[in-house]
């Protein structure tokens, strides 16, 4: 199975991108190893496993305006429910979250293919109603979760080998698994052309609710990741809303085209890491956060535009 | 495994879109080991019967039964693994999939696909993106796709529309082999000499209802076309016009030259003709087409319209010119989800500078005229895309009637269209002419270039090859021609 060349060019820009942030931000600080690397990571594994969701469902022709909202609800409902439990308590709270969130993800795809509602218009409203129930369940910060289960994510040394592996392992053992199969397929090809698709035999509504089912359980790792990371959970629409956005600056930074049918999982999630570094470079010169959104803003805009081009020059005449 | 049943019995089928009546009352029976040519005006409901054998779309009433047993497909997977496999009119391969992930979303044996592939001596890689794939290859592939199923009975509609003459000709070639296998395949097809050579049974629709069925044989022609059009008159595709030679040149072209596709052309279209373009697939035509509507520059040459040197820029240079292009493919020209009535006005108010109200007395007696000089069936005139496919060329080419201009350049008009339809474009061209516009006409479909034309230009790789005036432009000789062999 090879990834086209297209893809793989994009894959390839956007690491050498990260690669020369990376150095650029290193020689800011008074050290740079290990234990720098490993609060990178941790940084920026909600953001990126949430990135992965929707870069799933932007593939299959959709869009998730309360992925962000998905993960927060995931997150309040293990925190909350997490304080001074055993380690197996905190996986069984893990697992009961991760369902809630394909389940959510599942009805969702079920809405928009039934009502035939734009995906935009339902999601946004799920939105509302996952802000509305966050709220509802925890209507402040707090929580905590097992000491050991978020050992899990953060790791039990002051490594970055937890934390890589957090955001490495769904990619192996979920994303790569099912980009081969018939229901991977089956979603570039409902994102590609419906309409084929049909003819090809998918069952076009089947495949949006796996799509959107698949979506969710990375907005439920992301919301696990979170309680794990930080042992705490807010509720508030501010963050929810702040993480969709960026999932869907992420998605487009990594290759992934908004039309559907096009990109991959590593192009957004090492795009999380140019979300990270460009905020937290400006910084390092004293530059006003103000500024570093602008740029952070053009700079999305630019690299869309070449990634653009590229793609343009590498398709056949028209 | 013929048991006494036929291998398929469609009975009293009915279906209907809203207020419009696709499929009436139509029978249609295919014995094993037979090619059964289904035929029809456009809008006549092949392809919605199609559809609804593949599992596309539900009937609303009728039955249909394989080998004797009643079937209800609800997808075109199910319908498959009953070896039912159809190729579509439009190609069913997922753009932005690799060949290879393609053939497994339709769980298709690769092995299997590439030896049927091998038979049409095309060799591909199955990592390339579908998207950099050209149309007729596509089609190809798409029938490999559905012989690699081993089918009992295949369909294909319309498959030869956008085929080269030699691709035609193999996919006529595999109908025999599979007859020979004792499988069916039921062939929709406008061009009536692939009909009478390959078919053994014909039936033909109209208006929703099977109005003949008889053994197809040569001399069939007159009688399908007569079941077709019904009462309609039969329109004559013979020389039916007056020549007047004028050498006024509108459009010349010199020495143009683009990449591998075009090298040193030259031609020039004069006042009140009609110049056929000839050519086999990617001999250079569809860069020429667009190089002459603006749509691409070219590397070298000259353009000179009225005899005045011209570059253009963007197809809105050449439109100012009076240059307007009718392309190959309706979809991209048309706006869809808009009426008749804006898809015939929008390129005439292109010329508005400002953001004045449009005059509506203007633009309702402007499109009422192309309507009716068209004779556009107006039935689905609130949005185009309900419109048959001859009724959205008819569109196509009505705006630029309705906005004016000196040179026509028509891109294959007639490809899936039904004959009746074929004859009023040809007359619409033709009246085009005699008015004193210019046309350049390519079509895949030769017997056309003596119907409508003046005069005939082969593209040869790129080249032009020979320029053939009327008395040569018999179907034989054009076919030689194209196939780069002299006939002069």
């Amino acid at each position: 199975m090879k990834i086209s060349a297209r893809e793989q060019s994009w894959n390839l820009s956007i690491f050498m991108l990260v690669i020369g942030l990376g150095i650029w931000q290193a020689q800011q600080l008074p050290a740079f190893g290990s234990y720098e690397l490993r609060t990178i990571l941790l940084g920026i594994i909600p953001l990126a496993l949430l990135a992965m969701g929707q870069s799933i469902i932007i593939i299959g022709g959709g869009i998730n305006l309360a992925i962000g909202a998905e993960a927060v609800l995931i997150n309040i409902l293990t925190a909350k429910y997490g304080e001074g439990v055993s380690f197996t308590k905190a996986l069984v709270l893990a697992l009961t979250g991760l369902i809630v969130a394909i389940a959510i993800g599942a009805l969702t795809g079920w809405i928009i293919s039934t009502s035939k509602i734009a995906d935009i218009v339902v999601t946004l409203a799920t939105s509302f109603v996952l802000v509305g129930l966050a709220l509802f369940i925890q209507s402040g910060p707090g929580g905590s979760t097992n000491k050991e289960f978020s050992e899990l994510f953060t790791g039990p040394g002051q490594n970055f080998l937890a934390p890589l592996l957090v955001l490495v392992l769904p990619l192996i053992l979920i994303w790569w698994p099912l980009y081969r199969s018939h229901s991977g397929i089956s979603f570039y090809a409902i994102g590609s052309n419906k309409e084929a698709a049909f003819l090809s035999g998918v069952n076009v509504s089947r495949a949006r609710i796996k799509l959107y089912a698949t979506g969710g359980l990375f907005a439920g790792l992301s919301g696990i990741a979170m309680t794990g990371i930080t042992l705490s959970a807010s509720p508030f629409a501010s963050i929810s809303n702040a993480a969709t956005l960026n999932s869907v600056a992420a998605a487009v930074l990594g290759g992934v085209s908004l039309a559907g049918g096009v990109g991959g999982l590593v192009g957004p999630a090492l795009a999380t890491l140019v979300l990270y570094y460009i905020p937290t470079i400006l910084l390092g010169y004293g530059i006003d956060p103000a500024y570093s959104q602008i740029i952070q803003g053009v700079l999305t805009v630019v690299v869309v535009l070449i990634g653009g081009l590229l793609r343009r020059k590498g398709s056949s005449v028209r | 495994m013929s048991n006494g049943h036929p291998l398929l019995r469609i009975s009293k089928l009915a279906k209907s879109y809203g207020a419009v009546v696709a499929l009436k009352e139509a029978n249609f029976v295919v014995q094993p080991g037979e090619i059964h040519a289904l035929l029809g005006a456009n809008g006549a409901g092949k392809s919605t019967l199609v559809k609804i054998l593949t599992g596309v779309i539900a009937r609303d009433t009728g039955i249909i039964e394989l080998d004797g047993t009643s079937i209800n497909f609800t997808s075109p997977d199910n319908s498959r693994k009953s070896g039912v496999a159809p190729v579509f009119q439009d190609p069913a391969l997922i753009p932005d999939l690799s060949l290879r992930r393609n053939l497994k979303l339709t769980h298709t044996n690769e092995l299997r696909f590439l030896e049927e592939l091998s038979k049409f001596e095309i060799s591909i890689n199955l990592d390339e993106v579908v998207n950099r794939i050209e149309l007729p290859i596509l089609r190809m592939i798409d029938l490999a796709r559905a012989l690699a199923h081993d089918p009992r009975l295949l369909i294909l509609d319309e498959i030869t529309a956008a085929l080269p003459i030699d691709m035609a000709e193999k996919v006529v070639k595999t109908m025999g082999e599979e007859k020979a296998k004792g499988n069916s395949v039921i062939f929709i097809s406008h061009r009536l000499a692939e009909i009478e050579q390959v078919c053994d049974y014909a039936t033909v629709l109209r208006d929703g209802i099977d109005v003949d069925s008889f053994l197809a044989s040569s001399g069939s022609e007159e009688r399908i076309v007569a079941a077709m059009l019904g009462d309609k008159a039969l329109v004559q595709a013979s020389k039916s016009f007056v020549q007047r030679t004028s050498q006024e040149s509108v459009l010349m072209a010199k020495s143009i030259s683009f990449g591998r596709h075009l090298k040193d052309v030259s031609l020039s279209l004069n006042k009140g003709e009609v110049v056929g373009l000839v050519a086999l697939e990617g001999q250079g035509q569809d860069a020429l087409f667009e190089i002459l509507a603006g749509e691409i520059q070219p590397d070298g040459g000259e353009i000179a319209v009225h005899g005045r040197a011209v570059r253009f820029k963007h197809p809105s240079d050449a439109i100012s010119c009076g240059i307007s292009y009718v392309p190959g493919d309706r979809k991209t020209a048309l706006l869809p989800q808009r009426s008749i009535r804006e898809n015939l006005a929008i390129t005439k108010f292109r010329t508005l500078k400002s953001w004045r109200p449009i005059n509506q007395g203007l633009e309702d007696s402007m499109v009422n005229k192309a309507v009716s000089d068209l004779e556009i069936d107006t039935r689905a005139r609130s949005q185009v895309m309900h419109l048959s496919g001859g009724n959205q060329q008819k569109v196509t080419i009505g705006r630029w009637i309705t906005t004016g201009f000196d040179v026509l350049l028509c891109f294959d008009p007639t490809r899936g269209i039904d004959v009746g339809t074929k004859g009023q474009i040809y007359k619409l061209l033709r009246n085009l002419a005699n008015e004193g516009k210019s046309v350049l006409l390519f079509t895949s479909e030769l017997r056309e270039i003596q119907a409508t034309c003046d005069r005939a230009i082969v593209l040869y790789e790129g080249k032009i090859h020979q320029e053939l005036p009327y008395e040569m432009c018999d179907e034989e000789m054009l076919l030689n021609s194209a196939h780069g062999r002299s006939v002069l």
